[in-house]
């Protein structure tokens, strides 16, 4: 599949309606014990091999990650450096991506491997772990990309959809965009401190300052590791060691930023109020997962790369089954999706990167929300 | 026992460590050089293995610098990785201190034994906690002792004597011993050899094919004066509820010391049954009913509990469930494995449950 299967007509823009139509009960549990019953098919078949994968990668991080640290620390010249600090960026990818995420999700939890264990396993980046074990595994995948619930849809300062309110800070969205593009560790770090629902006064001060304390204890000992260890170590090579540390980190943010905005903001991917999800059934949720997701095409590596987040929408119906089934699942999921009327949104990294873009920029105008805001009050609410 | 419980209080600079996330790098190319080391995981390297009987094999240990040696009686957590999974039983040591090894018996359809039995070999790596158990003899033992053993519940008691024998403290000890039959008694000639040389050690071995395995009339006469004896028991849980029950019948329940193996209780399958819920940290005693999620229970009863999404995806809820049997509610499969991790959400009891909450 090479373009977007689901493409929108380059000038109509979907409304908070325009998702697949609501399923009738039967229907719902119908589609909700297909794809039990396909979850219960490859938890049965988990084994030596997934812990094998999952091992292989951990292999390949560490070893990056020490070859990249020593190019940066004993190395002489450009060629060493650039070396270094790619290797280091690819450890930081595969070690965030495949194995920090998924195993923090409780992908390998079944393996009873304390090295694998979701609630004792931290990541190497700024973003406290267990913030992360919130937001991300009960808010984000729970209410996925319901506006109001889920904190992920534009992460509280960007507009991806009409159903977000349009506010002034939106104009400058573009920018916004750019500059958590390239600091994305730290704006994952931060959203769950919930500083916007503070400066709103959902959130008292002191219950900030309680949220931050793990925050400031995680990014100081990264700032530590990445900025002043390392670079001790290397002694009259510390500025070159603090520079590729930089550097790496800033490769892996926008690496990171790329693969998770095209996971639920490109064109074709629904956002749901509020009002449309009350009384939810399993399948429900299962269909919301389905088109609040989308998925992105590549080979093998790629899909490793991404933490086999390229596979967002079977990571969104199974959130702990180890990632590198993904691919095995996938086209079974889609073909379950056609038989259910779902949609399943997919397309090439380049494709959904400008489709995001165009979105940000789009968004950034209130002219959309004037015209959504009219047609949401129009319409009855979902049955 | 959880992994965390074995952990000892960390440095400052195990914490730095830990928080540079240098630990785990060091231990992964630790983990490359030797499997065995580790300075997070005790583990253990497979030195030689020997039959004891027919269905029973013993396995000499050489654990990583994890280990803290044991005392006599203890246990502890051997864990060995079976299809990616893995897979931790708790095993009585029944070597003295100084030595480590454990003495299993192939338990029928028993997925750990069968493959320590059958796959185990010299110089392979499993995982070996640290030693736990209060199933121990004061270090000046008590003037009457009793070693009351079934099947393989002789191992921690075989540690006892053997140290007491190392110490040379082997007073009026009587050791009772009951197997299915003659082939089926572990430690054999060891027993024998012992009660030879120590005279005041008095060996009394019943086997069920000759003696019958049910009644206690024999022991009143055999030993008239067992309620004065501090007694350690160890065995089949058929056989330990009937000393015990001879115990309390005598008065002398004070004076019994019980090894449990956990077993798995039939599982109540009725709806609207209740089950006894313990939580163990909070030490809150709760009832929960066996159609719900212990979620709804444990929300329900008030006692504070963390939860999330409430379908088992989140996993906030997780919780280390100590014993009894839970079935999942969206699989409908039953585990009883004690010590592992449970999604409360989508939890409900089958027996009674204790809970680390």
């Amino acid at each position: 599949m090479k373009a977007a299967m689901i493409r929108t007509p380059e000038g109509a823009h979907p409304t908070a309606t325009d998702g697949p139509a609501r399923l009738s009960r039967a229907d719902a549990d119908a589609l909700a014990a297909e794809l039990d019953a396909l979850r219960a098919e490859i938890v049965a078949e988990l084994g030596a091999r997934d812990v094998a994968h999952i091992r292989a990668v951990i292999h390949a991080a560490v070893a990056a990650e020490a070859a990249g640290r020593a190019l940066l620390a004993i190395g002489v010249g450009p060629i060493s450096f650039v070396a270094g600090t790619g290797a280091l960026a690819l450890a930081k990818i595969l070690e965030n991506m495949e194995i920090g995420h998924n195993v923090m999700h409780g992908q390998y939890d079944w393996t009873g491997d304390e090295t694998l264990d979701s609630h004792a396993y931290e990541w190497d980046i700024v973003c406290a772990g267990e913030h992360w074990r919130h937001s991300h595994n009960f808010e984000h995948h729970t209410y996925t990309n319901i506006v109001g619930r889920d904190r992920d849809v534009g992460y509280g300062i960007l507009r991806v959809s009409e159903v977000q309110p349009w506010r002034p800070l939106h104009l400058i969205q573009p920018v916004t965009a750019l500059s958590l593009a390239l600091l994305f560790q730290w704006g994952v770090a931060l959203h769950d401190l919930r500083i916007y629902e503070t400066l709103a006064g959902e959130q008292s001060v002191s219950e900030l300052a309680e949220r931050s304390r793990p925050f400031f204890k995680k990014a100081g000992w990264q700032l530590l590791k990445d900025y002043a260890l390392y670079p001790a170590l290397a002694l009259w090579n510390a500025p070159r060691v603090a520079a590729g540390n930089l550097l790496a980190n800033g490769a892996r943010n926008l690496w990171t930023f790329a693969v998770i905005f095209c996971g639920h903001f490109p064109a074709g991917v629904h956002f749901y109020r509020e009002d449309e999800v009350t009384n939810e059934r399993r399948g429900h949720w299962y269909a919301r997962q389905l088109s609040g997701s989308a998925n992105l095409e590549g080979g093998r590596l790629f899909h490793i790369l991404t933490g086999h987040l390229s596979f967002q929408i079977e990571h969104h119906l199974f959130p702990d089954l180890p990632a590198s089934r993904y691919p095995q699942i996938a086209p079974r999921v889609r073909a379950i999706c056609e038989r259910y009327g779902q949609s399943y949104v997919t397309g090439s990294l380049r494709q959904q990167v400008k489709s995001v873009a165009s979105k940000l920029v789009r968004h950034a105008l209130p002219k959309r929300a004037r015209r959504a805001r009219a047609t949401t009050t129009a319409l009855p609410a979902a049955a | 026992m959880t992994a965390h419980a074995i952990r000892r209080p960390t440095s400052w600079a195990r914490g730095a460590a830990r928080q540079l996330l240098l630990d785990r790098n060091l231990d992964h190319w630790l983990g490359t050089i030797d499997p065995v080391l580790s300075l997070s995981v005790g583990r253990a390297r497979v030195t030689r293995i020997r039959d004891e009987t027919h269905d029973v094999k013993t396995f000499t240990l050489a654990p990583n610098r994890r280990w803290r040696g044991h005392r006599a009686g203890q246990y502890c957590v051997i864990g060995v990785e079976i299809d990616g999974v893995q897979q931790r039983r708790c095993y009585s040591l029944s070597s003295p201190p100084g030595a480590v090894e454990i003495t299993v018996k192939r338990v029928p359809n028993g997925l750990v034994s069968g493959w320590l039995h059958d796959h185990a070999r010299v110089g392979d790596v499993v995982e070996c906690g640290r030693a736990a158990g209060g199933f121990i003899v004061p270090p000046a033992p008590p003037d009457k002792l009793l070693l009351y053993t079934g099947g393989s519940g002789v191992t921690p008691a075989m540690s006892i004597i053997r140290d007491l024998d190392r110490r040379d403290q082997i007073g009026d000890v009587v050791f009772i011993h009951h197997a299915r039959s003659r082939r089926d008694v572990i430690f054999a000639d060891e027993l024998a050899e012992l009660a030879t040389r120590h005279p005041q050690l008095r060996l009394i071995v019943r086997l069920d094919d000759q003696h019958g395995a049910r009644g206690h009339d024999w022991l009143a006469a055999e030993v008239p004066d067992f309620a004065q004896r501090s007694t350690y028991l160890c065995g089949p849980s058929g056989l330990m509820a009937a000393v015990e029950a001879r115990w309390r019948q005598a008065g002398a329940s004070d004076r019994l010391t019980i090894e449990r193996f956990a077993s798995p209780q039939p599982p109540t399958t009725a709806t609207g049954d209740t089950v006894a819920l313990a939580l163990t940290r909070s030490g809150r005693a709760l009832t929960a009913a066996t159609d719900r999620s212990l979620l709804d229970s444990i929300i329900a009863s008030g006692a504070p509990v963390k939860y999330g999404c409430q379908m088992g995806i989140c996993k906030t809820c997780m919780c280390r469930k100590r014993s009894g049997t839970v079935r999942d509610i969206l699989t409908g499969e039953l585990s009883s494995t004690a010590d592992e991790n449970i999604r409360l959400c989508v939890s409900a009891p089958t027996t009674d449950i204790e809970l680390a909450l």
